[in-house]
C-alpha cells in the first residue's frame, strides 16, 4: 500500500486541476453567453422530461395479475371529493342500436361443394349510429367561473404530485371535475373493470398442444355505451393465426368472449380513455399453471 | 459541443424511449371461466324424399357427440325461438343469441335421385355473425350415423382447432359370465356405443387388443391351446392368424404408426423381452436384452421412439428407447409402479397407468418423464388408450373386488370423466384412428 502511494495522490490532484481550468474557462464560457443559457435550458429541460417519464412510469400501478370482480359506480353516485365544479351535462345518449332483422334473401339455390366452404352468405352488419367523437383538442368554450379557476389550478398541483398514465396517453377533454374519487385519471381500474366484466364470457382453449402459449391480441373499439365498434385480430395474431388452427381457435374464443360481454359498463366521463383497447390481451398463463 | 449536442440527443432518444409505443389503454385479461360452448343444432330439415326421420336422427347423433366432448352444450331444441326451414338464408342471429347459443349449426338431409343421402349443413358464429363452415357429404341411407360423426367432426375441428374423434371405433374386451367362468370376447362398436359386434366367439379368451393406423386390422394377445400368443384379426374378412410361430409366449402387440411392424413382448427361458416383427418379411428383431421384464411397447407417432415398462431398476418403471433400441432410459419417478405407457398420437404425453398399493390411476406426462399429471382418482383404473386426435383417453374401470369392469373416458386435462356405453361389462378398450 505504503510503496505505491502516487496513483491515490494523483487521483486527489485531479479534481484541483480540473477546477482550476473550469475557473480559467469561464470567461469562454461566459462569452458565448446565449448558446450556453438556451443549451442549459434545453439540457435541464430534457433532464427533467426523461425523468418524470421514467419515475411515472415506475410509479405507475403495476398490472394485476388476478380478477377482482368489481362492481362499477359511476362517479357520480358515490364520491369522496365534494364537487367544485357543476356538473357536466350527461353524456348524449347513443343513437339506439337496431339489430336489423336479415332481410329475408331470396332463397339462394344450393351451392355448396364436397367439401368445401359454402359461399359466404350476405352477414348483416351492426348499424351503428356511430356517435360523434368529442374533440378533445377543441374545448367546449365555457365561461370560466373563479371556481373553476382556482380548481383547474389544484388540479395542475395534483397533476405534478401524482403523475399517472392517463395524462400521458390521453389529451383531455375540458377539465371539470365532478367530485372524483381517488385515482380518477389512472387506468389500472379501467383495465379491471374490463377484466372483470369480460373473464366470465372467456372460455380459454384448454387441453390443446402448449395451451398455455395461446396468447392472443386484439385491438378493440368501443361505442360510449360500451357495445364493441370494431375488433381486429392484431397483425401477429392475426398471422399466426392464419398458420396455426389452435391459435386461430383461442383467437375465436376470445372474440366470442368480447362480443358475449358486451356492453361494458365503464365511467361514461372517461370514454376517451377507453375508446381503444389496444393490446387486449387474452393470456391463459395463469390459469393453466 | 459536439459532446453536449450527443449528451442532448442520448437524453431526447431516452426520453422517447420511455413513452409508451401506443395511446390506447392496455388490458390483459388472465383468467376465464372454462365452460362447455353452447351451440344449437335444430333437426336438420328435409330437403325431399327418404326418410322423413333422417333430419333429427342426426343432428340427434351430432348433439350426443358434441356434448359428450364436454366441450359443448348443445341447447334443448324446445328452447329455439327460430324455426330453421331453410339452410340456405341467414339466420336471425339475434334471436339465437337471446336463447344464449354462440354456435348454430343447420343442416339439410336430402335422397338423391340416386338413393344416396345427401347431407349440408353450415356452421354460424352466433355473436360474429358469419358462417364458419359449410360442408356437403354423400352417402349410402345406412351410413346416416357415419355421416352424423363426420358433421361432429367437423364442427369440433373447426370451433377447437384440432381433428375431431367421433367417426372412430372402439375394439374392447366384452365380459360375460360369472367370475369364476368369465367369458372374454373381442368385440368392436362406434365411439359412441352403437353398432357393437362380437368378433370372437369366446371360446378363448382374448387380451390387449390393438388397432393397426388403418383400422382394419387388429392385433391381440389370444390362449388359443392355452399358450398366450400374439394374433391378427382382420375386421374386413374376419380372418385371424397367429403372429409368428414362437415356441414360448408372446403378448402386449402395438403396431408401428407406418402398419408395418408390430412391437410384441416374447418370453424366452423366463426372460421377457421387446420384440419388432416385420409384417411384410416376418422378420424379427430383438430390441431389449435386460435379464428384468421388459414389456408394453408404444411407438412414438414418429416411429423413432419407443416407450415401454421395465422392471430393471427394482420396480415397474417406464423407459423410453430409441426405435432400433439404442439409447434406453428411464423416464417416470413418480410415487408407486408405472407401467402400460401409450404414446399420444399428437406426440406430446405419454399417458400410464399408476399402482400404489392396491390403488390403480391413469396419469400422464411429457415424454422425458416431465409434467407429470394424474388424471383419475378412483379405485382401479388401468390400460390407457388415446383418442386419434390425442386429447381424450379411454380405460378400464374395475370395481372394488373386481367383479364389474367397465370403460371410462377422460379428457386430458383431467376434465369430463365419463362411462362409456358398452353392452355389458368390459375392459381394455382400444381407440381406432379416424376412420377413412
Amino acid at each position: 500500500m505504503s510503496s505505491n502511494p502516487s496513483p491515490t495522490r494523483r487521483k486527489a490532484a485531479q479534481p484541483a486541476v480540473r477546477r482550476a481550468s473550469f475557473t480559467r474557462q469561464r470567461p469562454t464560457t461566459a462569452r458565448s453567453q446565449p448558446f450556453g443559457i438556451f443549451g442549459s435550458i434545453l439540457f435541464h429541460g430534457l433532464i427533467l422530461a426523461a425523468a418524470f417519464l421514467t419515475f411515472q412510469r415506475n410509479l405507475s400501478t403495476p398490472e394485476d395479475s388476478h380478477v377482482v370482480p368489481v362492481d362499477l359506480v359511476t362517479v357520480a353516485d358515490q364520491t369522496n371529493v365534494a364537487a367544485q365544479a357543476p356538473p357536466t351535462p350527461p353524456a348524449p345518449e347513443p343513437e339506439k342500436m337496431d339489430m336489423p332483422t336479415p332481410p329475408a334473401p331470396e332463397p339462394i339455390q344450393p351451392q355448396m361443394q364436397d367439401v368445401e366452404p359454402a359461399p359466404e352468405p350476405p352477414v348483416p352488419k351492426f348499424d351503428i349510429q356511430k356517435e360523434k367523437k368529442p374533440d378533445t383538442d377543441k374545448p367546449v368554450e365555457k365561461p370560466q367561473t373563479k371556481k373553476e379557476a382556482q380548481q383547474d389550478f389544484a388540479a395542475l398541483l395534483n397533476k405534478l404530485t401524482t403523475p399517472d398514465k392517463a395524462q400521458k396517453n390521453v389529451k383531455p377533454g375540458p377539465r371539470v371535475i365532478q367530485g372524483v374519487g381517488a385515482g380518477t385519471m389512472m387506468t389500472a381500474d379501467l383495465a379491471d373493470a374490463l377484466k372483470s366484466q369480460m373473464y366470465r364470457c372467456w372460455s380459454p382453449p384448454t387441453g390443446a398442444p402448449d395451451a398455455r402459449d395461446l396468447v392472443v391480441d386484439y385491438d378493440l373499439n368501443l361505442n360510449p355505451d360500451g357495445t364493441v365498434a370494431r375488433l381486429q385480430m392484431t397483425p401477429s395474431t392475426a398471422a399466426q393465426a392464419a398458420g396455426n388452427g389452435y391459435t386461430r381457435a383461442a383467437a375465436e374464443a376470445a372474440s366470442r368472449a368480447i362480443y358475449q360481454c358486451q356492453p361494458y359498463r365503464l365511467p361514461a366521463d372517461r370514454y376517451n380513455v377507453w375508446r381503444e383497447i389496444n393490446p387486449l390481451r387474452f393470456d391463459p398463463r395463469q390459469m393453466m399453471q | 459541443m459536439k459532446k453536449f449536442l450527443v449528451l442532448c440527443a442520448a437524453l431526447l432518444a431516452f426520453a422517447l424511449a420511455s413513452l409508451p409505443a401506443s395511446a390506447a389503454l392496455t388490458v390483459d385479461v388472465t383468467q376465464g371461466n372454462a365452460q362447455p360452448l353452447p351451440i344449437a343444432i335444430p333437426d336438420f330439415v328435409p330437403g325431399g324424399g327418404g326418410d322423413p326421420a333422417a333430419g333429427a336422427n342426426i343432428a340427434g347423433v351430432v348433439r350426443a357427440d358434441l356434448e359428450r366432448s364436454g366441450l359443448f352444450r348443445p341447447l334443448d331444441p324446445k328452447g329455439f325461438v327460430e324455426h330453421v326451414t331453410n339452410i340456405n338464408t341467414v339466420p336471425n342471429f339475434q334471436s339465437w343469441r337471446s336463447i344464449t347459443a354462440q354456435g348454430l349449426v343447420t343442416g339439410q338431409v336430402t335422397q338423391q335421385p340416386d338413393g344416396r343421402l345427401r347431407v349440408d349443413f353450415r356452421l354460424w358464429d352466433v355473436y360474429g355473425e358469419s358462417q364458419m363452415l359449410g360442408l356437403q357429404f354423400f352417402t349410402t341411407p345406412e351410413n346416416w350415423r357415419r355421416i352424423a360423426h363426420m358433421v361432429s367432426d367437423a364442427i369440433y375441428e373447426r370451433i377447437t382447432g384440432e381433428k375431431g374423434y367421433f367417426d372412430t371405433r372402439i375394439v374392447f374386451i366384452s365380459e360375460t359370465g360369472p367370475a369364476i367362468k368369465r367369458v372374454k370376447r373381442l368385440a368392436i362398436m362406434d365411439e359412441d356405443g352403437a353398432n357393437p359386434i362380437f368378433l370372437t366367439r369366446g371360446d378363448y379368451m382374448v387380451l390387449t387388443p390393438r388397432f393397426n393406423p388403418t383400422a382394419q386390422m387388429i392385433a391381440y394377445m389370444s390362449y388359443i391351446g392355452a399358450k398366450p400368443r400374439v394374433y391378427l384379426f382382420d375386421i374386413e374378412t374376419g380372418r385371424q392368424e397367429m403372429l409368428g410361430n414362437f415356441p414360448n409366449m408372446t403378448f402386449s402387440p402395438r403396431f408401428s404408426p407406418d402398419g408395418n411392424s408390430v412391437a410384441l413382448t416374447l418370453e424366452t427361458a423366463g426372460n421377457s423381452d421387446i420384440y419388432v416383427m416385420d409384417l411384410r418379411s416376418r422378420s424379427i428383431r430383438r430390441l431389449t436384452t435386460d435379464p428384468a421384464i421388459d414389456t408394453a411397447p408404444s411407438f412414438s407417432p414418429d416411429g423413432r421412439q419407443i416407450a415401454f415398462e421395465s422392471d430393471r431398476g427394482g420396480s415397474q418403471q417406464i423407459y423410453v428407447m430409441n426405435a432400433d433400441g439404442s439409447g434406453q432410459h428411464r423416464v417416470s419417478f413418480g410415487a408407486g409402479g408405472n407401467g402400460t405407457p401409450v404414446w399420444s398420437p399428437r406426440g406430446d404425453l405419454l399417458a400410464f397407468t399408476r399402482q400404489q398399493g392396491a390403488h390403480f390411476t391413469i396419469g400422464v406426462m411429457r415424454p422425458d418423464g416431465s409434467g407429470e399429471r394424474m388424471l383419475t382418482n378412483a379405485y382401479h383404473d388401468e390400460g390407457p388408450t388415446w383418442a386419434p386426435n390425442g386429447r381424450v383417453l379411454m380405460f378400464t374401470r374395475v370395481s372394488p373386488g373386481g367383479r364389474d369392469s367397465q370403460v371410462w373416458s377422460v379428457d386430458v386435462t383431467g376434465r369430463n370423466e365419463r362411462r362409456v356405453l358398452t353392452p355389458g361389462s368390459a375392459s381394455d378398450p382400444a381407440w381406432s384412428p379416424l376412420i377413412q
